[in-house]
């Protein structure tokens, strides 16, 4: 029994470390917290930011694990979802997809003064999706 | 000493076609005060309409012609070995196609749009939506409208803090995402196009 414990621990910690590890470099590799630093030219915080994602990791695990429901009025999830979005979005934009696009539409087809235009397509695309997605295409 | 020509190519130059590439065009130059205007007016190519749309100009044969000219000189390079000319043909100045640019609207747009359902499938979203809401509120709701409407704006907030642009204002003066990846492929089609389109490396043993 306390063998099965035991290597439950250690397979639980082991599978946390590589998990855990995984989401940094995919954060890291995408480089929204230099983006977001470099934004607010809050460079001397950045350490800070970095407890920040992974304080906000290891809480929304233990909640969700834990089923821990905080009975808080649907206001907060107003503003949980706000933020999520905006991650969300970073993410969207940061992947290569997006950045790679861009400049072969400008280059190939003589576009370089619509970029902007083309950018707010992809955004509006995005937001529309999303809404679309989640208001109308899922049933209950 | 006093012989010395000092040239640094510029990094990009353009011209019509049937127009003369001088050398003042494509390098600064530092010479001798008696060559100087001698030196900046040669002519170191003639764009015809045989060329096509990149002309690669290798610093060698600058150095070659300045030494024919002038024997007496001693060349010496600084920073690129070779520069590229771009001909401006009358496309190239003309506006993009309205049309051609609203299509790539709506594909961009439609294209992104089904990206986003897709990812949401993927990580099962709409999953995560309702136990975020449960764990939040206590309350069980299929679809928890209040979180998931500002979470779908909130994409589009955060895509446009990532690439720094609010529609057409900028807020703050350094490179966006997007100009530093503009940056780099052109520079990777310029290191594509030195090597490739110089005429001097083509020659093989």
């Amino acid at each position: 029994m306390i063998w099965q414990s035991i290597l439950l621990v250690i397979v639980g910690l082991a599978g946390g470390f590589v998990v855990g590890s995984g989401f940094v470099a995919f954060i890291t590799v995408l480089d929204i917290v230099p983006r977001l630093t470099q934004l607010i030219k809050g460079f001397k915080y950045i350490s800070w930011f970095q407890r920040a994602l992974i304080y906000g990791a290891v809480t929304f695990t233990w909640l969700d694990f834990r089923g821990i429901v905080l009975n808080l009025p649907s206001l907060f999830s107003l503003i949980f979802g706000a933020f999520a979005g905006m991650f969300v979005g970073m993410l969207a934009a940061a992947l290569t997809e997006v950045l790679n696009v861009l400049p072969i539409f400008a280059k190939r087809l003589n576009m370089a003064n619509a970029i902007l235009f083309l950018l707010m397509a992809m955004v509006l695309g995005k937001v529309t999706g999303s809404l679309f997605h989640l208001l109308v295409y899922i049933d209950k | 000493m006093g012989n010395s020509v000092y040239l640094r190519l510029r990094n990009r130059h353009y011209v019509r076609f049937n127009e003369q590439i001088t050398l003042s065009n494509i390098a600064q130059i530092i010479a001798p005060e008696s060559y100087e205007t001698r030196i900046k007016n040669l002519v170191v190519y003639q764009v015809t309409e045989e060329d096509q749309h990149l002309i690669v100009i290798d610093l060698m044969r600058i150095i070659n012609i300045i030494k024919k000219e002038f024997p007496e000189l001693e060349v010496r390079g600084l920073g690129k070995p070779e520069i590229i000319v771009e001909i401006l043909t009358s496309s190239m100045t003309k506006k993009p196609n309205i049309y051609a640019v609203v299509f790539v609207w709506i594909l961009l747009f439609i294209g992104s749009g089904l990206a986003i359902l897709n990812f949401h499938h993927d990580v099962s979203m709409v999953e995560v939506h309702r136990r975020i809401y449960y764990l939040i509120t206590g309350v069980e709701k299929a679809k928890p409208l209040i979180l998931q409407i500002p979470y779908s704006i909130g994409i589009g907030i955060g895509m446009i803090l990532f690439f720094n642009h609010v529609f057409k204002k900028k807020i703050n003066e350094e490179p966006s995402p997007l100009e530093v990846e503009m940056f780099l492929y052109q520079q990777n089609l310029d290191q594509y196009v030195v090597l490739n389109e110089n005429k001097e490396n083509r020659k093989r043993q």
